[in-house]
């Protein structure tokens, strides 16, 4: 996954984890499904130079999947998410729960209990 | 021989030679020219007197080897390896180059998805057109192949891939050339003019597709295609 090695506490929402643009567009394909390049520059707001590079490391990461599309001699990219939301939430949460019991041991899985005592 | 006694040599060897003059000549020459290629406006006759003066300068380096006469000087050794192993990679690595990119890169040739962007560069010249998977735009010409990313084919009209196809091409016609200016430029240690070549080739690119989809390619990529 992309940024999962560096994680700021301090960001907000998805942005702890993935960088801003990351998140904006894993966001916007989560609610729109399948995209083409220009609509997810127009959704996100960001300039095509900014997403360019950051949609080829999303498909690389394996975070979006996206497939060529050839409609009357002109190519376009038509991107997909590969997970839900909820997957990645998953995923997220496994693995940051998995290094935290690696670190602090039972102190870590006492913490867990008392969330889940809440509920 | 140390370096200072090599550097004392090569002042003596100046002194007492009949060829001193013609290094100095050849010398001032070379500055003239270079100097004249920065003044120069038209980019053909800059390219021209840029060519003239590292032709000068090397014609300048020959003659004072050629006038040494101290025995296993280091720096001739040096230069001289220098020169073999650059000629070598100028015009061996270049040829192979672009086959190395299309296999880093996984690049297919356009002709399957996109025919007439093959049939109009084959028409301007010898070369191939390959396209490969990112989504940033970008144009780029390397031995006998031109590549371009999808993300360029996405973003660009018909009309503006002309004029980057036409760019290109014209840098496949003129690279038999380039090794040679490539390679002075080393052989003398200064930097081959880049600037001209891209002003070169956007004139022709122009000339084919119009300045009006040059333009707006240009504006739309913003200087990503060299």
């Amino acid at each position: 996954m992309v940024k999962l090695d560096q994680i700021n506490i301090s960001n907000d929402g998805l942005t702890k984890f993935f960088s801003p643009i990351e998140a904006a567009i894993l966001r916007t394909l989560w609610i729109e499904g399948e995209m083409m390049t220009s609509e997810l520059t127009e959704k996100t707001k960001i300039p095509l130079t900014s997403i360019a590079g950051t949609l080829d490391r999303l498909v690389k990461a394996g975070y979006t999947a996206r497939r060529v599309d050839n409609v009357n001699g002109r190519v376009r990219y038509v991107y997909a998410p590969v997970y839900t939301e909820e997957e990645v939430a998953s995923e997220i949460t496994t693995r940051i729960m998995d290094s935290l019991v690696d670190t602090f041991g039972r102190v870590a899985i006492e913490n867990f209990s008392k969330y889940s005592d809440k509920k | 021989m140390n370096i200072l006694g090599e550097i004392n040599c090569f002042g003596l060897c100046l002194k007492v030679s009949e060829l001193a003059s013609v290094v100095a000549l050849l010398i001032v020459i070379s500055i003239a020219l270079l100097a004249a290629s920065f003044m120069i406006r038209m980019p053909k006759h800059r390219l021209l007197t840029f060519v003239s003066a590292q032709v000068a300068a090397f014609l300048a380096i020959i003659s004072t080897f050629y006038l040494m006469k101290c025995d296993g000087m280091l720096t001739i050794y040096l230069y001289f390896g220098y020169a073999v192993v650059s000629t070598t990679v100028i015009f061996g690595g270049l040829r192979f180059y672009d086959r190395f990119i299309i296999k880093r890169l996984n690049a297919k040739p356009i002709g399957n998805v996109i025919g007439w962007m093959q049939e109009f560069t084959g028409r301007l010249a010898n070369a191939t057109v390959y396209y490969y998977d990112s989504a940033v735009p970008k144009a780029f010409a390397a031995g006998k192949s031109i590549f371009v990313s999808l993300g360029l084919l996405e973003l660009l009209s018909d009309d503006e891939l002309r004029a980057v196809l036409a760019h290109e091409a014209w840098h496949i016609r003129n690279n038999k050339r380039m090794p040679y200016l490539k390679q002075l430029a080393i052989m003398t240690f200064s930097s081959p003019g880049r600037g001209e070549l891209e002003e070169l080739a956007d004139r022709f690119a122009a000339e084919i597709a119009g300045s009006e989809a040059l333009l707006s390619a240009r504006h739309k990529l913003d200087k990503v295609f060299i």
